[in-house]
C-alpha cells in the first residue's frame, strides 16, 4: 500500500466537496509513490487557478507561479537540474490560455516535464467565466450571450506540433483510467500532456452541453 | 604641440564590413599603443541602409567617442551626408566621387577611388580594408602591426586583404602625404583586449558563476545572449532562447530557484513584458538578474539608438511592494563588474536585481585587460546544504530580511516558492499579522541592499565649486569633457552607480555643493524625479538629451565651460 501521507502537507484542501481536483490530487500521490520518487527530488509547479491551488496541499518542493508561467518556470528547473523530477498543475485557462505559448514552446522542445491540465471548460476561481475550452455558444458571466469563440483542442494541437511528445485525454470522473494515464504521463521519456476533462461542480452548469 | 586625441569614422551601406573593419581598426590601434573607445550607429535593418563606426583614439586614456571627426573615410558615394556637421576645418574627408562636385564647404575633401582600386584587386569588398591601410598612413601607424592583424582576422582571404592594405597605403603615400597627421606614438597597452559592454557584462556573469541565461533577441541587448551562446560549452553554461520575454523571466526565476546563478536580459520592451516576473521574484524571495540594455522608446521606438529613459521603469517594475536593486554601469568596466556583482546580489539579497545599461555602454568598445582571465569574488548568500524536518525556507528570525534557502534536490529542504503571500513553510495566508510580518521582513533587505550595493565614485574635490551628477552611461562622456576644461579642478563630478535603494550619502555628498549640474540622456531627467523624492534636492542645472544619440564630450564641454 502506499504511503500518500509521504506527499501531503499538514494544509485542508480547500477545494469545493466533490471537485474532481481531489482525484487528481489522490492520482498524482499514488504515481509518484508508485514510482518512488522521493519527495526532495520533486519539484510541482502550479499556475494560478482552482487546479493550482493543490499548491498548499503537498509537500514536495514546488513553485505556485504566476498565472500561465507555470510551464516556463517547469522548463528553467529541468534545464538547470535534469535529475528533478518537474510537473506543472494547471487549469484550461492558464494552460491553454494565458500561457498557450509556453505549452507549445515546451512541446516543441520535449522537454522532459509532465503537465497535468485540469480542464473544466471554465475559469471557476474567478467564479465562472468562458475559458479557451468553453463550447461556442455557452453563456458564461463574461459572454452572457453565448461565447463567439472556437474552443482549443489541445491534445490535436499539440499532437500536430510534436507527435513525439505524449498528449492524452482522460475522463476525469474515472479515477482508474485517470491514475492509469498520470502514471504513464510519468513514465514517458520526454514531454507529456494529460488534458483532464472535468465538469465544475460550481458553476458548470452553465456551459451549454 | 601634438593633438593627443583623435577620432576617425567610417561610414557606408550595411554589409561593406563597416563594423568588422572598424573593429579590425580598433584593435590594430590598440597594439599601436593608443587607448581606443568606439561608437557605432546603424539603422535596423540587414543590407542597405547607413551605417557608421567611429574611433576615438589616444595615447591618455579615451573615455568617449567625440563628435569632431579628424578623418573620414566615406565607403561608397554620398555616405558622408549626414556627418556634415562632425567635420572641421581640418577633418579630412576622403570620398569616392569627384570633390568638386561635393557642395561641402568645411574640411578637406579628397578623392579616394575605392571602386577602381578594389575592382582592380578583383574584389568589391575590400573597399574597408584599402580604407584601413590609407588610415594605417595617415595617422602613422606601424605597417607590421596592420599587417599582422589584418591577416589574423581575415584567415581565409588574407592575401587579398594584404594586398588591398598595401594598395590604401600606397596610395595614400603617393596622394595624401602633406595631409598626413602628427600623431604622439603610442605606449604598449596594459588593457590591450576589445570588448564591448554586452560581451563585458558577458565575462563578468561567467567570472560571477553565472550558468543560465534565458533571453528574447531585443536590440541592443542580444550581443550578451549571442556572447554566450558561443562560451555555453566551455564555460557549461545553460543559454536558451524561449518563446518571448515572458517565458525568458519566469523561466530565468525557475532556474534560480532550482539553483543556478541566473540572468535573463532585454531591453524596456521586453523589459515591460518582465515585469510581473520582477515582482513574483520580490515575493518568492528568488535572486535573478536582468539585463536591462536601454534604447529610445515609447514603444519600438528607435531600435538601434541610445536612451536612458527606463530608468524608474526599473525602478518602479513589479506590481506590489517589494525590495529590488537597481544598478547601473557606467562603462566597459563597470558593465564587467556588476556582470559578477548583480549575480553576488542577487544570491545574498534574494531578491530581483536589474542592471540598467543602454546602446551606448553596451554596443560601443574600449580596450581593457583580458576579461577571460580577470578574477571576481563569487558569494553565493545563505543557502543550506542540508535541512532538518520543519525546515522555515522563509524563517522571520533575520535581522537583515533574508532567510536561508535550500535547492532543490536537497532532502528535508522542500518548501513552496509561492506567489502569494505566504507564511514561513511558504504556504499561502491571508492572516492580516503575518502578511504584516512577511512584508516586513522582506523590506529590511533595503537597508541590507545599501550595505551590499556598489557605492557613488566621487571624482575631484569635494570642495570644488560645482558638483557635476549623473548615472549610467555619461560616465565616460563627462570624464572626457572634464579632461577638456581648462578649470578642471573647478568640478567634481558624482557617478552613481546603484539607483535603488538610493544610499543616504548621496545626501551628504550633495549638500557639500552649492551648484549642482545633472545630466542624463534622457528627456524628463528621470535622475532628478527620483533624488527629489529621497531628500531635498534642487539641482541648479539640468541638462538632458533625448534623440537617440549620445552626448559628446565637445557638448558637454560647451555647456560647463
Amino acid at each position: 500500500m502506499p504511503n500518500l501521507n509521504n506527499y501531503r502537507s499538514t494544509v485542508t484542501p480547500t477545494w469545493c466537496p466533490g471537485c474532481y481536483n481531489y482525484m487528481v490530487f489522490a492520482g498524482l500521490q499514488a504515481a509518484f509513490s508508485a514510482l518512488n520518487i522521493p519527495k526532495h527530488k520533486l519539484v510541482i509547479n502550479y499556475d494560478i487557478g482552482c487546479a493550482g491551488n493543490m499548491a498548499d496541499f503537498l509537500n514536495t518542493y514546488g513553485a505556485h507561479t504566476l498565472h500561465g508561467r507555470s510551464i516556463c518556470m517547469a522548463m528553467g528547473e529541468k534545464l538547470v537540474n535534469p535529475d528533478l523530477t518537474v510537473c506543472v498543475i494547471g487549469g484550461d485557462g492558464g494552460i491553454y490560455g494565458e500561457g498557450l505559448n509556453h505549452l507549445i514552446a515546451a512541446a516543441r522542445a520535449n522537454t522532459d516535464i509532465k503537465v497535468f491540465v485540469s480542464n473544466n471548460y471554465l475559469y471557476s476561481l474567478t467564479t465562472g467565466q468562458t475559458s479557451p475550452t468553453t463550447p461556442k455558444g455557452s453563456k458564461t458571466k463574461s459572454t452572457p450571450n453565448g461565447n463567439l469563440n472556437e474552443p482549443i483542442d489541445a491534445i490535436k494541437l499539440i499532437e500536430n506540433i510534436n507527435p513525439h511528445v505524449f498528449a492524452k485525454r482522460v475522463d476525469g470522473r474515472n479515477p482508474l483510467e485517470l491514475n492509469k494515464s498520470i502514471k504513464e504521463a510519468m513514465e514517458f521519456k520526454g514531454f507529456a500532456l494529460i488534458d483532464i476533462a472535468q465538469e465544475c461542480i460550481a458553476f458548470g452548469k452553465q456551459l451549454k452541453s | 604641440m601634438l593633438s593627443k586625441t583623435f577620432t576617425l569614422k567610417i561610414a557606408g551601406p550595411a554589409g561593406l564590413g563597416i563594423k568588422s573593419g572598424g573593429q579590425l581598426l580598433s584593435k590594430i590601434l590598440i597594439e599601436s599603443g593608443y587607448s581606443v573607445t568606439d561608437y557605432n550607429e546603424y539603422p535596423s535593418l540587414v543590407r542597405g541602409g547607413h551605417n557608421a563606426y567611429q574611433i576615438t583614439f589616444s595615447n591618455t586614456k579615451a573615455f568617449a567617442p567625440h563628435y569632431n571627426v579628424d578623418a573620414f573615410f566615406a565607403m561608397t558615394p554620398g555616405h558622408w551626408k549626414t556627418h556634415v556637421s562632425e567635420f572641421t576645418k581640418n577633418t579630412l574627408i576622403f570620398v569616392d566621387e569627384d570633390p568638386k562636385t561635393l557642395n561641402l564647404k568645411k574640411g578637406k575633401v579628397l578623392n579616394l577611388p575605392l571602386k577602381e582600386l578594389s575592382t582592380k584587386l578583383g574584389s568589391n569588398l575590400v573597399a574597408n580594408t584599402i580604407s584601413i591601410g590609407v588610415a594605417a598612413y595617415i595617422f602613422n601607424l606601424d605597417l607590421k602591426i596592420v599587417k599582422k592583424l589584418v591577416a589574423a582576422t581575415y584567415a581565409k582571404a588574407s592575401d587579398l586583404n594584404l594586398t588591398a592594405v598595401e594598395t590604401g597605403y600606397e596610395f595614400a603615400k603617393d596622394n595624401f602625404s602633406k595631409y598626413r597627421f602628427k600623431v604622439a606614438k603610442g605606449k604598449k597597452q596594459k588593457s590591450p583586449e576589445l570588448y564591448d559592454g554586452n560581451e563585458a557584462f558577458g565575462w563578468g556573469f561567467i567570472q560571477g558563476g553565472g550558468n543560465f541565461y534565458a533571453a528574447y533577441p531585443m536590440t541592443p541587448a542580444t550581443g550578451t545572449l549571442h556572447f554566450l551562446a558561443t562560451k555555453q560549452k566551455e564555460y557549461k553554461l545553460t543559454v536558451v532562447h524561449p518563446e518571448d520575454e515572458i517565458s525568458a523571466a519566469n523561466m530565468t526565476a525557475g532556474a534560480a530557484f532550482a539553483g543556478a546563478r541566473a540572468a535573463t536580459g532585454t531591453s524596456g520592451g521586453g523589459f515591460a513584458l518582465m515585469n510581473e516576473a520582477v515582482s513574483l521574484c520580490g515575493v518568492t524571495e528568488i535572486g535573478m538578474v536582468y539585463y536591462l540594455v536601454s534604447r529610445p522608446g515609447p514603444a519600438t521606438g528607435l531600435p538601434t539608438w541610445t536612451a536612458q529613459g527606463d530608468l524608474l521603469h526599473a525602478i518602479y517594475s513589479g506590481h506590489g511592494e517589494f525590495p529590488k536593486v537597481v544598478i547601473a554601469p557606467g562603462d566597459l568596466d563597470e558593465s564587467f563588474e556588476m556582470g559578477a556583482e548583480s549575480l553576488n546580489l542577487a544570491a545574498e539579497l534574494q531578491t530581483p536585481v536589474i542592471v540598467v545599461s543602454d546602446k551606448f555602454v553596451g554596443e560601443s568598445s574600449s580596450n581593457t585587460k583580458d576579461l577571460s582571465k580577470a578574477k571576481v569574488k563569487v558569494k553565493l548568500g545563505n543557502i543550506v546544504d542540508k535541512a532538518d524536518a520543519g525546515f522555515k525556507r522563509y524563517s522571520l528570525k533575520t535581522k537583515t530580511g533574508v532567510s536561508p534557502v535550500s535547492i532543490p534536490g536537497t532532502p528535508n529542504g522542500e518548501f513552496l516558492s509561492n506567489s502569494y503571500e505566504h507564511d514561513e513553510f511558504g504556504f499561502s495566508t491571508e492572516d492580516a499579522n503575518l502578511s504584516q510580518e512577511m512584508f516586513d521582513k522582506r523590506a529590511k533587505k533595503i537597508q541590507t541592499a545599501i550595505k551590499l550595493a556598489p557605492k557613488p565614485i566621487l571624482y575631484g574635490s569635494d570642495k570644488a565649486k560645482k558638483l557635476i551628477i549623473s548615472w549610467g552611461s555619461t560616465k565616460g562622456v563627462i570624464l572626457e569633457a572634464l579632461k577638456m576644461m581648462e578649470n578642471e579642478e573647478d568640478f567634481a563630478y558624482l557617478h552613481i552607480k546603484t539607483l535603488w535603494p538610493i544610499n543616504p550619502e548621496l545626501e551628504t555628498i550633495t549638500k557639500a555643493f552649492k551648484e549642482i549640474i545633472v545630466i542624463e540622456n534622457n528627456g524628463f531627467s528621470q535622475l532628478v524625479t527620483l533624488l527629489k523624492s529621497q531628500f531635498n534636492f534642487n539641482p541648479t542645472e539640468i541638462i538632458t538629451k533625448n534623440n537617440g544619440r549620445p552626448f559628446f564630450p565637445e557638448e558637454i564641454y560647451a555647456k560647463l565651460k
